[in-house]
């Protein structure tokens, strides 16, 4: 068997105390395996993006360990946590966070500034994404006179430059429309099956959720249930199916889950 | 309720604007300080001697007053906009809450009331404070009586200033809530109100750079070449000019910047985050960084003009006598008078100045002085203004005053220089020394070595000596612009039988130092003198003018240029400070992409020193220009000749004010890094 990338050990995070607690995350535990694209996915509040939120250090668990490659995520400090934020996770905001006063290519090169890594390598990489991702026409515009799905796009070029170890996307198509959406997906499905490239998608779309491997369904911060597509008989759109279904049963009905 | 709200809100304000609050303050003191002015003890002691420049002076307090209101205004205007700006969303959500204009308004005219409130119940103490210090401290340097030091304090003072700064706020506050009244909801509650503002061409920007930067050369050029003097138009055109290239050029500055920028792609560190941040702020605020730095320019040339000319003034140390006295009808009496009054003893040596006009026999005054040898040799000089000054002004000599050279020579003495040394047929020149620069000097001791004759009345004199500058009596007794130093005998002969006995006398050393300075000693003399009839003339009153040109040009300049450099800071550091909040979220995705503390501080305050240096830089050229230009504008020639010096002393306060800039740029500085500090723990996303 592989050696994990990430694991999530017994994994808690409660906020306020006594009779006001809310426990976001009640002792969560998986691994996530090199080369799997992970879905995370979940009724509004139950804990999905805190649980993100904490593999990408923004928020400190209450208890419970994050191991990296097998180091403890919660013991990083000073330069190891930023050089941690930087080079080891590639994160893709629901909103993009493009820096709007930048153009499309130094949005890209900015991790690479920060992080000190040689011109030469970065501009080889950035023209290889810009291809892959189709953006090779706004790399000198400014976010506003992009579309949304460049925008994503450009920032997913981004998240990606310093070839991290794991991606880790926080409702990435949450602010598209269906058509970018779907393009943003197959990219990101086809990075992961080409380059073997790992990535941990926290969502509430089921169609964005059908071009995961496995999904991991969490309810008042447990992991309620796992969804693994079973290649290479099922389909797309037979998981999708699938993936329909457990929500239905989670909470009882969309309404609880949208 | 209410109220409590009021109050914190306004406590927040202040807290989260340090910056824009301390300017406040300084507001007020200079509002006190301008308008107490009449109330300080130099000034009171002036306006016992030169009552008439000291009103006239001190008339044009109001006026200053006004320019102090306007330029406050323009200060309070900008910075309660930002603030205003700052916290449109949680206006927006008051207004969601359902809070009704006008309530909105009243809370918000209610905070601004209790800020200024607070910042005068801070202010007028330091004010006064301050105010008594410096009138302490100059009466201290001048050398006046601190016994008779009364209370700068001045109830109208402080109620003027309280009303000043009243009115400036609530006019501010009146302009931004009608603005504000205006805006939809919406708008409020969006992050970021202003949004992306329209670019141009980029072209158009090069061609407002090149235009801006070469309409700036023009007017220095004319300014300091003297032209821009002439005439009020030529002024008006220079200054336009001047202040038109300013706003072209940080208008066209973004060009610049955007190449920056560019070349820091792809290179280590935030460099190109750097260049993006300034150049949004030049974008966004090019005219208040335009105004900054002619504020700038403003206060460098205040700065630099007003220390040099008060050190200029100051620096005269051609005084040797303390008084003249003069009695017309019976002037041999004078020394048997001071005995009388017991102060011969105050005195070092009195002694005789003889002056008079030449004796006429036949009232045909115009030919009592030849002069064509002395004039011929003038004209053999090379061509200079000089040179043509010189020939018209001894053309003109009709009748001028001879001196007995006896009296003269113990003035000399008395200055410590060697006797002039005439026969009987011999005389030296005397020439106003305000009035005769070097070049002069040099001219008319060359023509002096030549041994040229003058006819007097018909008798020969040969010129000889260099000439003579040191004034024959204290102060405005008689002023001379020329005058024949002659040996006693030929006085005798040569002048007209009503002249002026002259009684010069110099203090002695240890009267001096028993009271504690000359500024004293010639008072308490004074005071004795003035209960008897004898008329004089004492040094207090060169001393007095000396001193009212060193008050009011160092007090009135260095007003301005503090009220200026204030001013433009602030804006700078406001407007740094509200961009770097505005754009908080952009720190916090910087921060998720894994920069360090440190790099996010150092790039801030990268864009910090060049926010506060580019209007600074301008401004700071500008000045070597302006500052020259002013000298060419307004020194008297023999001040003109001692510009290098004046610009040794004008370049140590440019230094000073880089340090004042460099001070800002530090506190600007810490408010960042304290701010990216709270951005570093990324809140937690609803």
């Amino acid at each position: 068997m592989k050696q994990a990338i990430l694991e999530i050990e017994s994994l808690r995070k409660y906020y306020g105390r006594h009779e006001n607690q809310t426990k976001a995350l009640d002792g969560i535990s998986f691994k996530v395996l090199p080369g799997e694209f992970l879905g995370i996915m979940g009724a509004s509040g139950s804990g999905k993006s805190t649980l993100l939120n904490c593999i990408a250090t923004v928020t400190r668990p209450t208890d419970g360990h994050i191991l990296m490659g097998g180091v403890e995520v919660g013991a990083l400090k000073g330069s190891k946590l930023a050089d941690y934020r930087g080079k080891e996770i590639g994160y893709l905001f629901q909103n993009f966070e493009l820096l709007d006063n930048l153009t499309g290519q130094e949005n890209i090169l900015l991790p690479i500034g920060i992080h000190g890594v040689t011109e030469k390598e970065g501009n080889k990489r950035l023209r290889e994404l810009a291809e892959y991702f189709e953006i090779t026409d706004v790399m000198n515009k400014f976010p506003s006179q992009m579309s949304g799905g460049q925008k994503q796009r450009v920032a997913t070029a981004r998240a990606l430059i310093l070839s991290p170890q794991i991606i880790l996307a926080d409702e990435p198509t949450g602010a598209l429309d269906s058509k970018n959406a779907r393009m943003l997906m197959e990219k990101l499905a086809g990075l992961n099956r080409m380059q073997q490239s790992t990535i941990l998608m926290v969502t509430h779309d089921s169609n964005a959720a059908s071009f995961c491997s496995r999904i991991l369904f969490i309810q008042d911060g447990v992991i309620f249930h796992e969804l693994r597509r079973k290649v290479p008989n099922e389909t797309q759109q037979l998981f999708y199916e699938r993936i329909l279904a457990v929500i239905a049963q989670l909470g009882g009905g969309s309404a609880n889950v949208l | 309720m209410f109220f409590d709200l009021v109050r914190r809100n306004s406590k927040r304000n202040r807290r989260e604007n340090g910056l824009f609050f301390s300017s406040l303050l300084a507001a007020i003191v200079a509002f006190y300080i301008i308008l107490s002015l009449p109330n300080q003890a130099v000034m009171g002691f002036l306006k016992e001697m030169e009552s008439g420049a000291v009103d006239r002076l001190l008339s044009l307090i109001p006026a200053f007053y006004a320019v102090t209101l306007f330029m406050l205004f323009f200060l309070i205007y900008f910075a309660s906009r930002y603030q205003l700006e700052r916290r449109s969303h949680e206006l927006g959500m008051y207004l969601m809450m359902g809070m009704r204009r006008s309530k909105l308004f009243f809370m918000l005219l209610a905070e601004d009331l209790w800020s200024s409130l607070v910042s005068i119940f801070v202010g007028i103490p330091v004010a006064v404070l301050f105010s008594e210090v410096i009138s302490l401290v100059t009466a201290r340097v001048v050398g006046i009586g601190i016994l008779g030091q009364q209370s700068t304090f001045s109830l109208s003072a402080v109620l003027w200033t309280m009303a000043g700064f009243l009115l400036i706020k609530l006019a501010a506050f009146l302009l931004l809530s009608g603005k504000f009244a205006s805006t939809e909801i919406g708008t409020l509650l969006s992050a970021t109100p202003e949004g992306a503002k329209k670019q141009r061409p980029a072209m158009l920007y090069r061609i407002a750079l090149v235009i801006g930067a070469l309409l700036l050369v023009t007017a220095y050029i004319l300014a300091i070449s003297g032209e821009a003097w002439y005439s009020l138009a030529a002024m008006g055109m220079t200054l336009s000019m001047g202040i038109a290239g300013t706003l072209l050029l940080f208008f066209g500055l973004r060009t610049v910047l955007d190449t920056l920028a560019k070349r820091q792609t792809g290179k280590s560190g935030l460099g190109v985050f750097t260049f993006r941040q300034l150049q949004e702020n030049v974008i966004g605020q090019p005219i208040s960084l335009a105004v900054s730095s002619l504020l700038i320019l403003g206060a460098l040339c205040c700065f630099g003009y007003g220390v040099s000319m008060t050190l200029y003034y100051g620096s005269d140390d051609t005084h040797t006598l303390d008084y003249t006295f003069q009695d017309a009808e019976n002037p041999l009496v004078i020394p048997e008078k001071l005995k009388n009054l017991g102060l011969d003893d105050c005195f070092e040596s009195l002694f005789d100045m003889r002056i008079g006009h030449i004796l006429s026999e036949d009232d045909n005054e115009g030919e009592m002085l030849g002069m064509n040898e002395v004039l011929a040799l003038i004209e053999q000089e090379p061509d200079s203004s000089v040179k043509s000054d010189l020939l018209g002004e001894y053309n003109n000599l009709n009748n001028p005053y001879i001196i007995s050279l006896s009296g003269y020579n113990q003035l000399l003495a008395a200055a410590g220089e060697p006797p002039i040394m005439l026969n009987n047929n011999q005389a030296a020149i005397y020439g106003y020394a305000a009035f005769t620069n070097r070049e002069k000097a040099e001219l008319i001791n060359r023509v002096l070595s030549q041994k040229p004759e003058v006819v007097v009345n018909g008798e020969r004199l040969q010129l000889s000596g260099t000439l003579q500058t040191r004034n024959p009596v204290t102060d405005r007794s008689i002023t001379l612009y020329f005058a024949l130093i002659v040996p006693d005998e030929t006085f005798d002969r040569l002048a007209d039988k009503s002249y002026t006995h002259y009684w010069n006398a110099i203090l002695s050393h240890q009267f001096v130092q028993e009271n504690s300075g000359l500024m004293q000693a010639i008072q308490q003399v004074n005071q004795k003198l003035d209960t008897t009839g004898i008329h004089y003339e004492s040094y207090l009153q060169s001393m007095g003018r000396q001193l009212f040109y060193q008050v009011s040009s160092s007090y009135l300049t260095l007003y301005l240029a503090v009220i200026f450099l204030i001013i433009a800071n602030t804006v700078i550091g406001i407007q740094f400070l509200t961009q770097q909040r505005k754009t908080g979220r952009r720190y916090q995705t910087l921060v998720r992409l894994g920069s360090h503390y440190e790099a996010l501080c150092l790039s801030a305050k990268h864009q910090i020193q060049w926010l506060f240096a580019l209007p600074a830089v301008v401004a700071a050229v500008g000045s070597l220009f302006g500052v020259r230009a002013l000298f060419s504008g307004f020194l008297s020639p023999d001040m003109a000749e001692n510009i290098p010096g004046l610009y040794r002393i004008a370049f140590v306060i440019l230094f000073l004010l880089c340090m004042v800039e460099y001070g800002y740029m530090l506190a600007v500085t810490r408010a960042s890094s304290k701010y990216i500090l709270t951005q570093m723990e990324a809140n937690r996303e609803e």
